[in-house]
């Protein structure tokens, strides 16, 4: 199929769950999705279109919480990006864990760098912060405050 | 399984026979190639002291200090050894054609006394005639007028100091403005001064 | 199966690196293994909202020593990517170049750590012998044999110059009857056949369902490589071959990881002997606001970065994401059902960075004997002594 085909495919079969679809350049696509369809649409670029799956970007914008999923199509040059937007004070999404095992990682770091919770995980554990990391305390956060006071930054100069 | 062996031991016998592939460093010095990026000097003929490479560094390792005392106005450039990381970004900023400060090929710089570990530049400064705030290096402001050319004549500030590095312009053509209240607006000032002696008639 | 616990890591006097491996066994075989990591982990994305766009990239640059080409020409083309913009036709030359000459040197340095984790010392000596020419050649065009500061989003920042060319086109040739040599040992050696072919299979089904990338998945039949798949830089005006083979054992990572060695050094040569003349930098000067991705073939698989940006001068959000990341939970199907001895090698041949991945521990929930990284070591080298014996080659 070509990239026009599969646009259009995209574009009728998740009508109701599009929120807004953005044709950036002939090799990047950006689609944004509800949050409760996201299973669905992934599990589909991912078996039936034959994407890889590259990771998960999650940022934290003022106004909300956004998880972009990349997937890139090789056979015609095109990454496709679904982003989710979720609620800053009580962010939860669908884990999709048990559909590829290449989520798996990534959405543990997820859940300790920004505290998104993935119902669904299988081992929802730390992957990179210690373990004397209090709870609560999500990095990535734009409202993020240093939280050990005796730490030393210093130049030596 | 013989002709395998054959193969590595020719190579074996190669290597025991030429010389040793390591060099004889430290007895030999070691001379790096032309390109290498190491220690950056500063150029006293060239440096403006614009602190354009101050503002690049990604990781602050150049400083400055500017000493006021209207004897000896004077700005120190201070480049922290221990912190660069040699990347260049100075060099490829600087305004004087790339040459105010340079990476040299030096690569010995261990020392043992953390604080001697800098390289200092030290630049005239020019002050406000009225304030006494600095303005900028006088280097800088005889690049800025030598760039622009004939448009220096519509700030005082530049075409002053330049006529004075020419040795045109003397207290004598000065003095001889002094009186009539808007001499102020033909001294060198810093921007502040210039703003409010442009818009007041009022002298200080 | 003694029950004492003996824990050796991550933080012992007697450890080259940080690593604490704990491994679930039943008698020689692994029944469970565990991947537990974040010893090195430095904060890089949330460092890189601090910086500029160009002082950003020698942020990203320091993130590994080995693959210190990958994360900025992954970053640079990401930011290139918000605009988005195309470099002058030079600075693609000479950053496909300096790319190559980079998956040269990572190449030929794992070869010699999976030799001296064999037992094959000789192995290590030599080839890193002939890497020491190609971090010349290196430092004869940038500068310095790691961290080479070449790249910036908008081209690269320093030229070649045409009188030190000759000179690296010499050392890279003198290198390649060595290496052809060492193709033909390593591909004919019995007791490398008896020691690698058939253990830590990875099937081309999890290879997929894992998404691994790079030489690890080429070599279970799964034929992608960025620089085909989109091409960028130069790859698609030099000739080349991918290099992709069927089985998924250690062997076969082997290699394919050597026959790209000789495709990077074609690659370099006619990217040396074709530079185009020209710019080789666009001068940016603000980056609109919006979002940018980009991806390079590192040499241990796709890097990936994500940029976005509000119309500052300093990004909003990086994402930075390591090829090792997707290959490292591989090990779980592939070191399960193998024996201790040859733990040490299957994990090796993922060939798995760790300061791209913030560090790696290898522990389980429950373990019954806990070996440290020199124990591994020493019984993988023990076992291709029992090989040799077993074959009559002393």
């Amino acid at each position: 199929m070509t990239r026009e085909e599969i646009l259009k495919d995209l574009k009728q079969r998740f009508k109701e769950d599009i929120v807004n679809f953005f044709d950036k350049s002939p090799k990047r696509v950006y689609m944004e999705i509800k949050p409760e369809s996201l299973v669905k649409c992934a599990s589909y670029i991912f078996k039936e279109l034959k994407a890889r799956f590259n990771i998960a970007s999650g940022v934290d914008s003022r106004t909300a919480i956004e998880i972009l999923y990349h997937f890139s199509l090789e056979y015609i040059n095109l990454l496709v990006s679904l982003r989710v937007k979720l609620n800053r004070n009580n962010p939860q999404i669908d884990s999709l864990a048990p559909v590829f095992k290449g989520a798996n990682w990534i959405e543990r770091e997820i859940h300790e760098i920004l505290g998104v919770d993935f119902k669904g995980h299988p081992d929802l554990r730390r992957l990179l912060l210690p373990d004397e990391w209090p709870k609560g305390v999500y990095p990535l956060r734009c409202d993020y405050t240093e939280w050990d006071k005796n730490a030393i930054r210093d130049r030596g100069v | 399984m013989k002709l395998p062996k054959v193969r590595e031991l020719s190579e074996a016998v190669k290597a025991l026979l030429s010389k040793p592939y390591t060099s004889k460093f430290p007895k030999k010095p070691h001379q790096p190639y032309h390109n290498f990026r190491g220690q950056p000097i500063y150029n006293q003929e060239k440096c403006v002291g614009c602190l354009a490479c101050e503002e690049v560094c990604p990781v602050e390792a150049i400083a400055h200090e500017d000493q006021v005392d209207p004897a000896n106005p004077m700005r120190i450039m201070i480049h922290y050894t221990d912190t660069c990381i040699f990347c260049g970004s100075c060099e490829a900023a600087c305004i004087a054609d790339n040459e105010g400060i340079k990476l040299s090929t030096e690569w010995d710089l261990a020392f043992f006394d953390r604080k001697a570990s800098q390289e200092t530049i030290e630049k005239e400064l020019q002050l406000c005639e009225i304030c006494g705030q600095p303005i900028a290096c006088k280097d800088h402001l005889k690049w800025i007028a030598e760039k622009i050319g004939e448009l220096t004549y519509s700030s005082p500030t530049l075409y002053l100091t330049r006529l004075k590095s020419l040795g045109i312009v003397d207290e004598n053509l000065i003095s001889a403005s002094r009186d009539y209240g808007r001499s102020d607006r033909v001294k060198i000032l810093c921007a502040r001064c210039r703003r409010e002696s442009t818009l007041s008639t009022s002298t200080k | 199966m003694a029950k004492s616990v003996i824990p050796i890591g991550p933080y012992h006097p007697l450890q080259e690196e940080p690593e604490f491996f704990t491994l679930t066994v039943d008698g020689e075989t692994v029944v469970d293994i565990d991947v537990n990591i974040g010893y090195n982990h430095r904060g890089i994305e949330k460092l890189s909202e601090l910086k500029t766009f160009d002082q950003s990239t020698f942020v990203i640059e320091r993130i590994c020593g080995i693959c210190s080409t990958s994360h900025p020409f992954a970053y640079t083309r990401a930011v290139e990517d918000i605009i988005p913009v195309e470099v002058p036709e030079r600075a693609k030359y000479i950053r496909t170049t300096i790319a190559e000459g980079e998956r040269v040197h990572s190449h030929l340095l794992w070869l010699g750590l999976a030799g001296h984790f064999l037992g094959y010392n000789t192995v290590y000596m030599w080839v890193w012998k002939l890497r020491e020419e190609i971090l010349d050649v290196m430092e004869i065009l940038s500068g310095n044999r790691n961290n080479y500061a070449i790249f910036k989003p908008g081209g690269v920042r320093r030229d070649f110059n045409p009188d030190d060319i000759p000179l690296a086109l010499r050392k890279i040739d003198s290198i390649v009857p060595t290496l052809n040599k060492l193709k033909k040992a390593i591909i004919d050696d019995p007791v490398l056949h008896a020691r690698l072919k058939g253990i830590g299979i990875l099937t081309r089904e999890d290879a997929l369902d894992y998404c691994a990338l790079g030489p690890t998945s080429r070599a279970s039949g799964v034929a992608k490589d960025v620089r085909k798949d989109a091409p960028y830089g130069a790859y698609d005006q030099v000739d080349w071959d991918m290099i992709v083979t069927q089985n998924g054992d250690v062997f076969e990572k082997v290699v394919v990881r050597v026959l790209e060695v000789f495709e990077s050094i074609k690659i370099m040569k006619q990217c040396l002997m074709n530079l185009p003349p020209g710019e080789i930098d666009l001068n940016i000067k603000n980056i609109p606001p919006g979002e940018g991705i980009g991806a390079h073939e590192a040499p241990r698989g796709e890097t990936f970065h994500y940029v976005r940006s509000d119309g500052t001068n300093r990004p909003a959000r990086h994402k930075v994401r390591a090829p090792t990341f997707m290959n490292l939970p591989t090990c779980k199907s592939t070191v399960i059902g193998e024996t201790i001895s040859d733990a040490t090698i299957i994990l090796a041949s993922v060939d798995p960075c760790y300061c791209c991945t913030e560090r790696m521990a290898v522990r389980t929930s429950e373990g019954k004997r806990i070996y440290g990284g020199q124990d591994l070591i020493r019984l993988s080298q023990e076992k291709t002594q029992r090989i040799r014996r077993k074959m009559g080659i002393k």
